[in-house]
């Protein structure tokens, strides 16, 4: 295991059991988030990048089960762990925020109750401690005037400040990792740009690793250190975020940018697009499950599936092509 | 010029008391919009959600009756039309959404989902059928794909088959409204390109209603920029891009996250969030948020301001220092 990685996965399978039948939406997902760094996970929509999230906290659904895999967090692996042992886990030293802050929060209860409970929960405050605390939260999210949004219902707020309530209340009890599932999709690009700034900012004050699932490269490019690929429940690429960008390894990396319209150099009249419609999870591609939609696709593709190759420095990629 | 819409203002009444009885103010969600397009020219409409851009397009189509204001199409008067000829103006401009499968009745076969319009317009099984054969290959579905269901389709799929309904019936003008912002990243282009394909080839003309700035740039000929019910600046694409002038456009594009890692740029300092149209601030809509605000800016209601060559903003400021 990498030294300074906080959170290592290591060849996690999940499987879900439904009414059309069985199958894996995350397979054999290995990575590692480094202490004080961004892994960005890239995605669409079924590539199992929500999935793998909700394995780590140990949160997901009666339908679906972990087939096999680790997840070493601080020395212990979160699989093994007791329900018991993980609520402490959960909150404390995982924090999650995600797309949608009204599905969240309680409508019936004002920001403040909301913000002061885990305060007392998890850290044992007395009430006017949690209260001043959870003030400073507010203040810390750059809340404008925090005293007055302690007494307000979340369907009084903005989607922007329902967002910052959900990243105070996250790192009320400063956690080491934070789990961002989509937490700027729902928002208008101007409130999104201030949110990705608050994230960062927050960040490096607090020494925090983050995991940030999105399906939007530009967010990925604005904010993350590393990015792992996700397609059809497999990691396709991993690499730094600079190497990605510049030579991206799997064709589907590739289509994703090529397909992105620019938004200063010169646009093509026809946008390269990528063929073909993402896989369906009950129906897999034999081999590499991209070959229907790649453009490079040969025989081989078909009938074997490739595994993570070195393309570079700590950058891999899932592709025949490059060369094991 | 096929389309002009005048002064359009759509206004919510806010009803209050127990019996809602009331009125005690409105939603200004149109609040006095004027543009026109060109024949096969495509016309996008940008901003953030509750800006407007919607509502300006089902005004356009009257889907919506306008609180004031005037549309002219090709030369018909379309806010005068009765509900007969209202119908038969209606068939030349038609409507794409952005969620194409909730908008289909799921019992319904694609064939007969893309037919439905020419039905309703009068045409006959035979005409339908041969048309319905006409358009699957136009958006990219095969022939056999007829007599399937909406719910064996994926997202992309189902809005080539809203497109193919919109444009059974040979329309001039469609509105397209956010056609790609539910779709995933990489089914997106596919129908951007379908989209300004089938432009090419029939000269339609669009208003492109889009939050994102990266495809509007992409199928636009021009850009009118929308805050709270306002179009604030207006201009060929190319000069909205390289030139913006007003403060909010600026906001706008320097908030689109980056193309690549440490991609150079200035960060426009975006504050607050966007005013509510319950309650238009007083003076410039936008002074609340902007940087530059002016004291003129509180209090008078700026115009657009034209730079010459289309080019129009509507700030004090921009109009001042030119």
């Amino acid at each position: 295991m990498d030294e300074a990685a906080l959170l290592s996965v290591r060849d996690l399978t999940v499987a879900f059991e439904t009414r059309r039948g069985s199958f894996e939406a995350v397979r054999g997902v290995s990575f590692d988030v480094r202490a004080g760094k961004t892994l960005g996970v890239v995605g669409e929509s079924g590539s199992g990048k929500s999935v793998t999230a909700m394995a780590l906290m140990q949160l997901l659904p009666d339908s679906a089960q972990i087939m096999t895999g680790s997840v070493h967090f601080g020395g212990r692996d979160l699989c093994s762990l007791s329900e018991r042992d993980m609520l402490k886990v959960r909150g404390r030293e995982i924090a999650m925020v995600f797309q949608d802050p009204m599905a969240s929060l309680n409508p019936i209860l004002t920001v403040g109750h909301q913000l002061m409970e885990p305060l007392r929960l998890h850290m044992g405050l007395g009430k006017k401690e949690a209260r001043a605390r959870a003030e400073e939260l507010l203040a810390l999210v750059r809340i404008p005037s925090p005293a007055q949004i302690m007494r307000a219902y979340p369907h009084e707020l903005s989607g922007g400040m329902r967002q910052r309530v959900m990243i105070a209340m996250a790192l009320s009890c400063g956690p080491k990792l934070l789990i961002a599932d989509e937490p700027t999709t729902a928002l208008d690009v101007t409130t999104q740009a201030q949110i990705l700034e608050l994230l960062r900012d927050l960040q490096e004050r607090l020494h925090m690793s983050v995991l940030l699932i999105t399906h939007d490269l530009g967010v990925v490019a604005e904010f993350a250190d590393e990015v792992m690929v996700m397609y059809a429940g497999q990691a396709v690429e991993r690499s730094p975020v600079a190497a990605l960008f510049d030579k991206p390894g799997h064709p589907y990396t590739e289509g994703l940018l090529r397909s992105m319209p620019p938004l200063e150099d010169e646009d093509p009249e026809t946008l390269p697009a990528i063929e073909g419609n993402v896989a369906s999870p009950f129906d897999l591609p034999s081999g590499c499950a991209f070959h229907p939609r790649c453009p490079y696709a040969w025989d081989d593709c078909r009938k074997q599936t490739p595994m993570l190759a070195p393309l570079g420095r700590d950058h891999d990629a899932a592709c025949l092509r490059v060369p094991c | 010029m096929l389309i002009r819409a005048d002064n359009l203002v759509k206004h919510y009444p806010i009803l209050s008391g127990i019996f809602g009885r009331k009125v005690s103010g409105a939603v200004r969600a149109v609040d006095g919009v004027s543009f026109s397009i060109e024949r096969g020219e495509t016309l996008a409409l940008v901003g953030e959600s509750g800006c407007g851009k919607s509502t300006t397009g089902r005004l356009l189509t009257r889907l919506i009756e306008p609180t004031k204001g005037t549309v002219r199409f090709d030369n018909i008067e379309i806010s005068e039309l009765g509900p007969e000829a209202l119908r038969a103006a209606r068939r030349r401009m038609q409507l794409v959404f952005q969620d194409a499968g909730s908008s289909f009745n799921p019992r319904m076969t694609v064939a007969s989902l893309i037919a439905e319009p020419m039905h309703l317009a009068g045409a006959s099984a035979a005409d339908c059928r041969a048309r319905v054969q006409e358009l699957l290959p136009l958006v990219g579905l095969a022939a056999e794909h007829a007599e399937r269901y909406p719910h064996e389709f994926s997202g992309g799929q189902r809005q080539r088959i809203g497109i193919a309904r919109a444009l059974a019936l040979r329309p001039d003008f469609v509105v397209c409204d956010e056609p790609v912002s539910a779709l995933d990243v990489s089914v997106q282009a596919q129908v951007i390109n379908l989209l300004t394909g089938l432009q090419r080839e029939f000269g339609l003309t669009y208003l492109f209603i889009s939050h994102d700035l990266r495809v509007v740039r992409h199928v636009a000929d021009r850009v009118a920029v929308m805050y709270l019910g306002r179009i604030v600046e207006i201009a060929d694409k190319t000069t909205l891009y390289k030139s913006p002038q007003h403060p909010y456009t600026k906001a706008l594009l320097s908030a689109v996250p980056a193309h690549r890692p440490g991609a150079a740029r200035t960060r426009t300092e975006v504050v607050g969030e966007v005013a509510s149209a319950r309650a238009v601030p007083p003076g410039c809509r936008y002074h609340t948020r902007c940087p530059y605000a002016m004291a003129v800016c509180r209090t008078e209601d700026p115009e657009l301001f034209d730079l010459g060559g289309g080019h129009r903003s509507a700030c004090h400021l921009v109009r001042i220092t030119h």
